[in-house]
């Protein structure tokens, strides 16, 4: 393919050019990415009135004749790509008459799209089309596209304009203005400056401004690599904010377009919270060129760099970003790609820049005589993240519009966009600084204060104590508690309950006071605690685990008139506090009943760690608990079936429902014994036996239980979790295992136990698994640092306001005045400040980011560790994760600490995770433990995690045979001298584009595989391109029984079986097999004759019966998923006739380019040349790319070990086998005879190849029901290769998910 | 892109015709500069005029009626070089009313 083509040019009399700076980024980037259609910038204007056809056609051809930039064509040669101008690519008008159409507006803007949709070669197909629907007599519509690298968005409106001009000076018989000058020009710019000086002083510049290395982020995490498509959105700044934003601009000298720019940086930079933005500012690098006037891509996108406005006023904060603005158009010459290479940028997620702000000052609509028109502009060129553009509206007007990567922003957060900035824009303009412009529009504000927080519902009036009092003498006959075998009946519980509250009365002890409670899981704790909340004291709970030291400065802080301990704990209290053992509590009410407590009295006080280690008591009031209570038992409907675990400690607040819920439903009570809480196998016996219907799980703990064998299947009516972040993959998980609804509540100690609530049943896909809404008579808000209502998706200060929350802390006004503050919202109340993080979805629900004080941040980006964590936990490798930021060093790295599966590699987890996240994800560092240390409250004690053991890391030589190899290639590409570690990048090293090129290149050559340039960017590492290059040699098992596994999968999901190529080997399956989610198992298909001594069948239908039957040993039922490539394909609709004739249930039959037995058997038997040929083509070598290769057996297995390749350390025999299979496969299909499979075939074809042959799935037809074809952009060859498989994969998937549902 | 009169809805009266002098006033206006520094051949990008702040004196030079286009200032940006487009435009509108 490469070869000297501007010497066969000039030879033809051609001559070819290199691509300018400005084209060759996009060069790059499309040849990435080259079926994006968004390399296509287009757009179409309406015209309304009499056209003038034939004068419109000869402006037109004269425009495009003069744009010579618009005939282009590139080719790849040996020193890179070059340009020629090819006059047959020439735009033609073509004129399209819709007018006969129902629609005829619709059937042109159709057409429009598809066109617009339709990527092009560079190389092959004409830059750019032009075309006229005829709508009507007097209404056309103009279309235009052109490949980026021909043109940019002014070049368009050059084009446009100059098309205008010689229109009207037709139709007026005028002389048109003279011609731009030619493409010539442009070409002869861009060389005087890549050799200028100024073009060495510009890149000074700019590597002097970002040799800080700024972290950029953007307002969507993940990697920005454009989709084909985007979102847009578009709002109006009317003429009122137009003409206040000429003011400011005449105010402070600075032109309006440029207040603009500034203004959004600010908006922008309220979404993100870094101290500085880094913006995209599209520049058109025109002004002062002799290619101004040309149709041309000249544009450049300069990175401009935005602190903060830090309360500065307004006038001074523009003032510095036009500053900046006019330096970095000083400068804008120098590419940013060039930059990007400079700063060594490239590859991974780093960017230089976070959104585009493009400002168009002018009016782009052009004029045509007697004609009104109007312009739509369709694509300026792939939307790698977010853009905002303003334009010229008429002349008082700005429109603007978003246009986002979908796979990055949905499209409501679009069109909030739009409307949200319109509306900073509009005030800001107004304001005195930018910063006291509030984010939300007053929309987004009521909203989120007032609509979401009506939450208003009527509670009875009346406290837990009466409420629990008056359900105990109810049903006195009900069960109240089970607890080790025994059951306590409502009216025993209310006799000992009441009889121990005398006793507290008797003792003086009432209103206002606080019993402490220092009980195990007991009959006895829950008598206790009734019996303080009858005797109208507030109880304490104490866990008698804690250390003595701890122990008494609670005591001292909350000073108990009496702790209720068993008699051989009383030494503990001895000096402190009076006991109470059980033994000597009264079993009957003996004489004055206590004083009544009143709503606002304490409930009980529930001591915290304070992050000064000095620990803080709650203070809850009957109200607050009331409300929660009661709430929960409304929302779930509990009611006398439900039979509640009591599994929590008393010291954590979850405890308090769990305690009283049930008797306020009529419920039973079930109490774990002592220490169950922490062992799944007794909690799972427990919830079977005593048919437990409600448990509450902190997520950590749920996953050790999910995890426990004897819990799955178990059956309850709901499941609880709050504590902690409920991962999204432990939802799914938990339906997988139990059969429950699951709820996720949140809620700090300060606010009653739990003021928000999430339904998280099987059908919440939510990633991450939100907070959600809030309980009655609860207000949730996300406040920024002034205090303001956060807009959605934006995080803030998560503040609760309402009924539940405490009174304050125990003797610590202090505090309790720093954490309770006045309500802004709602006059007279307060709210809370939880030190939580959290943001709104646009619907509303409430997601929890993590603590303000435990930010992670890495490289600029925004990490949610709970994403790591799913997708440590994903990897099926590992039984619990915790998964941290920890900063050693001075340098912040996420460590992931795992309690392993047996044999767990931790290279394999990393390799999984660098599959599954963005580099910047994946932990540095990997501990494995026995168990994860958890506080008492079960929680993740990040405290007891040990420190992972760095050392090494950073300077890792390289190991494995490929990393030692690998590193030579780097070296070599980069002319370095030093030794290169497995952690070094090759963009780090200095790599650009075109050297990763040449490296994969010799990759190739070396290896024998090649991952493709898109791996290299995704694991740029030399340990992860290592590790890639190896996973493309197959399994390391070399496993060459008849079925093997290639991919470990759900074990609910019928697999997929996968029938091996010619050569027998069915390893190439493994990639298709890891891109396939949801994850099946997948089975790999081979010939038995690849042992010795095996023979071939006598015909391809004992050859199908064969498999069918070793398939129906490993999976007796189905539906059966089968796949093959080329032979493969036709042995599947073999197997899938004899399944479905043994009456077997066949799910999807998928063919990856295979054609019947008819059409082979006319061609001659290839012999031992194809089989070695096919061998070469299994090791991942083209052999026709070998021709200095003598095919026989000797030297083929000679070159294979040479190069390494995984079939090279096979066996002599195995590979005799190979060579055997291929020949006997040829003579297997060509005596072979279809019969009809009743069924559907998915064909993936490969559409780039069989040029002129006879090759088409619809020969397929007389032996299948139907049909279906997917074009798959790949050659045969290449159709288990990365791309293709990105093709394959998900339509494969969808059709056996779908085939999968049909059956159910 | 020519930014037509008859789009400039806000603009019923014509205002006075474009002077070199005023040209200079301009530029040197939006240079914080005096005008006696902008010389007649000097480059305008030398003296810190940058593409936006170019585009906003087209604008408003043209805000009279002038047909104006961007591009062709952005050929050669001298006072010398706009003024001689400037001028020949006035002088179409004039031979033209």
């Amino acid at each position: 393919m490469a070869q000297d083509v501007a010497a066969a040019l000039e030879a033809a009399g051609t001559e070819s050019y290199p691509l300018t700076e400005a084209q060759s980024g996009l060069w790059y980037a499309q040849r990435l990415d080259p079926a994006n259609p968004l390399f296509n910038t287009g757009q179409y204007i309406e015209l309304l009135g009499p056209l003038d056809r034939p004068a419109f056609e000869a402006a037109l051809a004269q425009a495009t004749g003069e744009a010579d930039a618009l005939s282009l064509r590139m080719v790849e040669g040996r020193e890179g790509p070059r340009q020629f101008i090819e006059p047959s690519n020439r735009p033609v008008l073509e004129i399209v008459d819709v007018s006969a159409m129902p629609d005829p507006e619709a059937a042109a803007l159709d057409a429009i799209a598809r066109d617009m949709a339709t990527a092009i070669d560079p190389t092959r197909d004409p830059l750019a089309g032009e075309t006229l629907f005829v709508l009507g007599p007097e209404r056309h519509i103009w279309q235009q596209r052109v490949h980026h690298l021909a043109i940019d968005g002014y070049g368009m409106i050059l084009l446009t304009q100059r098309v205008a001009e010689l229109y009207n000076a037709r139709r007026r018989g005028t002389t048109p203005g003279g011609p731009p000058p030619s493409f010539d020009v442009v070409l002869r710019e861009d060389a005087d400056y890549r050799a200028s000086a100024r073009r060495q002083a510009d890149g000074d510049y700019w590597r002097a401004l970002f040799e800080d290395r700024p972290e950029v982020a953007s307002l969507a995490p993940g990697n920005p690599v454009s989709a084909f498509s985007f979102h847009r959105s578009a709002a109006e700044i009317g003429p009122a904010a137009f003409a206040a934003l000429g003011e400011v601009g005449a105010r402070t000298a600075i032109p309006w377009p440029d207040v603009v720019t500034a203004l959004t940086a600010a908006y922008l930079q309220r979404h993100m919270a870094t101290p500085e933005v880094v913006i995209g500012v599209p520049f058109m690098a025109r002004l002062g060129s002799g290619a101004a006037r040309v149709a041309a891509m000249l544009m450049n996108v300069l990175p401009l760099r935005v602190a903060a406005p830090d309360g500065a006023p307004l006038d001074d904060f523009l003032g510095a970003v036009a500053k900046s603005l006019v330096r970095a158009r000083r400068h804008g010459r120098y590419r940013s790609e060039q930059l990007r290479r400079d700063l060594k940028l490239i590859g991974g997620q780093r960017r230089l820049h976070g959104p585009l702000v493009n400002l168009l000052p002018f009016d782009e609509t052009p004029r045509f005589e007697g004609l009104e028109s109007r312009l739509e502009v369709l694509s300026t060129g792939p939307v790698e993240d977010i853009t905002f553009t303003f334009r010229l509206h008429g002349t008082d007007g700005l429109r603007l519009e978003v246009d986002a990567n979908p796979e990055l922003y949905p499209e409501i957060e679009v069109e909030a966009h739009a409307a949200r900035l319109k509306a900073f824009i509009e005030r800001a303009v107004a304001a005195a600084s930018p910063d006291e412009v509030p984010l939300a529009t007053p929309e987004e504000a009521h909203r989120h204060i007032v609509t979401l927080n009506a939450t208003a519902h009527p509670v009875p009036g009346a406290t837990l104590s009466a409420l629990i009092a008056r359900a105990l003498a109810a049903t006195p006959e009900a069960p109240a508690l089970r607890f080790a075998g025994r059951t306590l009946s409502y009216g025993d519980l209310d006799a000992r309950s009441a009889a121990l509250a005398h006793e507290l009365a008797r003792r003086g002890i009432g209103r206002g006071d606080i019993v402490a409670v220092a009980l195990p899981r007991s009959l006895e704790l829950i008598v206790a605690l009734i019996g303080v909340l009858r005797a109208g004291a507030a109880y304490l709970p104490l866990d008698l685990a804690h250390p003595d030291e701890r122990l008494g400065r609670i005591l001292a802080s909350a000073a108990p008139r009496l702790a209720l301990a068993r008699a051989a704990d009383a030494p503990r209290f001895a000096g402190r506090v009076d006991t109470l053992a059980p033994e000597d509590w009264p079993e009957e009410p003996t004489g004055a009943a206590p004083e009544e407590p009143q709503p606002d009295d304490a409930a009980y006080v529930i001591y915290t760690s304070g992050s000064t280690g000095e620990p803080k008591g709650v203070v809850i009031e009957h109200r607050a608990i009331v409300n929660r209570l009661e709430w929960m038992r409304v929302h779930y409907g509990f009611g006398p079936q439900d039979r509640i675990l009591q599994k929590t400690p008393a010291t954590f607040d979850v405890s308090v429902w769990e305690f009283f819920l049930p008797f306020l439903a009529g419920a039973c009570l079930v109490v774990a014994p002592p220490e169950a809480h922490r062992d799944p196998v007794a909690l799972a016996r427990l919830i079977r036996e005593e048919r437990v219907t409600t448990a509450h799980f902190v997520p950590s703990m749920l996953a050790a239980f999910l995890a426990e064998p004897s819990a799955r299947g178990l059956a309850l009516a709901r499941v609880f979790c709050s504590g902690e972040e409920l991962p999204a993959d432990l939802r799914e998980r938990f339906h997988r295992t139990l059969k429950a609804e699951l709820h996720n509540l949140y809620g700090p100690t300060e606010a009653a136990v739990d003021v928000s609530y999430w339904p998280a049943g099987p059908e919440d896909l939510s990633r991450p698994v939100p907070i959600g809404f809030p309980v009655w008579n609860t207000r949730l808000y996300v406040l920024d640092e002034r205090g303001r209502v956060q807009p959605p998706n934006v995080p803030g200060h998560l503040f609760l306001a309402g009924v539940q929350l405490a009174r304050g802390y125990l003797g610590r006004p202090d505090l309790t005045g720093e954490r309770f503050v006045p309500d802004p919202f709602v006059p007279g109340e307060r709210m809370y400040a939880t030190g939580d993080l959290a943001l709104w979805r646009p619907d509303g629900a409430v997601v929890f980011l993590g603590r303000s004080d435990h930010q992670i941040k890495i490289r600029g980006l925004r990490i949610e560790l709970g994403e790591v964590e799913a997708a440590v936990m994903s990897s099926g490798l590992v039984r619990q994760a915790g998964i941290v930021a920890r900063e050693d060093g001075g340098t912040k790295r996420i460590v992931a600490y795992v309690v392993p599966e047996p044999g767990l590699e931790v290279e394999t987890l990393r390799a999984h995770l660098g599959a599954h996240l963005p580099d910047y994800m994946v932990p540095a560092a990997f501990v494995a433990l026995d168990a994860l240390p958890v506080t008492s409250n079960g929680k993740l004690d990040r405290a007891a995690l040990p420190a992972p053991d760095f050392a090494g890391s950073g300077a890792r030589p390289p190991q494995s045979e490929t990393e030692k190899r690998l590193a030579a290639l780097f070296a070599e590409q980069l002319k370095l001298d030093g030794p290169i570690s497995a952690e070094d990048d090759f963009f780090a090293l200095g790599g650009d584009s075109l050297q990763a090129v040449g490296l994969l290149l010799h990759v190739r050559e070396a290896f024998g595989r090649d991952p493709g340039l898109g791996a290299l960017f995704a694991q740029p590492t030399l340990a992860g391109f290592a590790r890639l290059i190896d996973a493309e040699a197959g399994e390391e098992d070399a496993g060459l029984g008849p079925l093997i596994t290639l991919v470990e999968g759900d074990p609910d999901l019928p697999p997929l079986f996968a029938i091996h190529p010619a050569g027998g080997i069915s390893w190439c399956y493994g990639r298709l097999g890891r891109a396939l989610s949801p994850r099946r198992t997948l089975y790999g298909v081979q010939a038995p004759a690849l042992a010795p001594g095996v023979a071939t069948p006598e015909s391809l239908e004992a050859l199908a019966a064969d498999y069918v039957a070793r398939i129906r040993d490993v999976r007796p039922e189905g539906p059966y998923h089968l796949v093959g490539w080329s032979v493969g394909g036709i042995i599947a609709q073999a197997m899938a006739v004899r399944l479905r004739e043994q009456g077997a249930r066949v799910g999807v039959v998928a063919m990856l380019d295979s054609y019947p037995a008819d059409v082979w058997r006319g061609e001659p038997d290839p012999g031992e040349d194809g089989a070695l040929k096919a061998l070469l083509a299994i090791a991942g070598h083209d052999p026709d790319r070998l021709p200095a290769l003598a095919l026989t057996r000797e030297s083929v297995l000679v070159f294979l070990r040479a190069t390494d390749s995984p079939l090279g350390r096979l066996p002599d025999a195995a590979l005799d086998g190979v060579v055997r299979v291929v020949s006997g496969n040829n003579r297997l299909v060509r005596g072979h005879f279809h019969r009809r499979y009743d069924g559907t075939i998915l064909h993936f074809r490969a559409a780039l190849d069989h040029e002129g042959r006879d090759l088409a799935p619809a020969q397929w037809a007389p032996y299948a029901g139907r049909v279906e074809v997917v074009d798959i952009a790949s050659l045969h060859a290449h159709l288990t290769g990365l791309e293709a498989v990105a093709a394959i994969a998900p339509a494969l998937a969808r059709e056996m998910a779908a085939a999968e549902q049909k059956e159910d | 892109m020519a930014i037509e009169p008859a789009d400039i809805r806000r603009i019923v009266t014509p205002v006075a015709p474009v002077t070199r002098e005023k040209m200079r006033a301009d530029i040197a206006k939006m240079l914080h500069e005096d005008p006696e520094e902008i010389g007649g051949d000097d480059s305008l990008i030398d003296l810190g005029l940058d593409s936006m702040r170019a585009m906003n004196l087209v604008l408003m030079w043209s805000e009279g009626g002038l047909e104006l286009e961007f591009s062709e200032f952005a050929e050669n940006p001298t006072l010398d070089g706009w003024w001689k487009l400037v001028s020949a435009r006035q002088d179409a509108r004039a031979g033209a009313a």
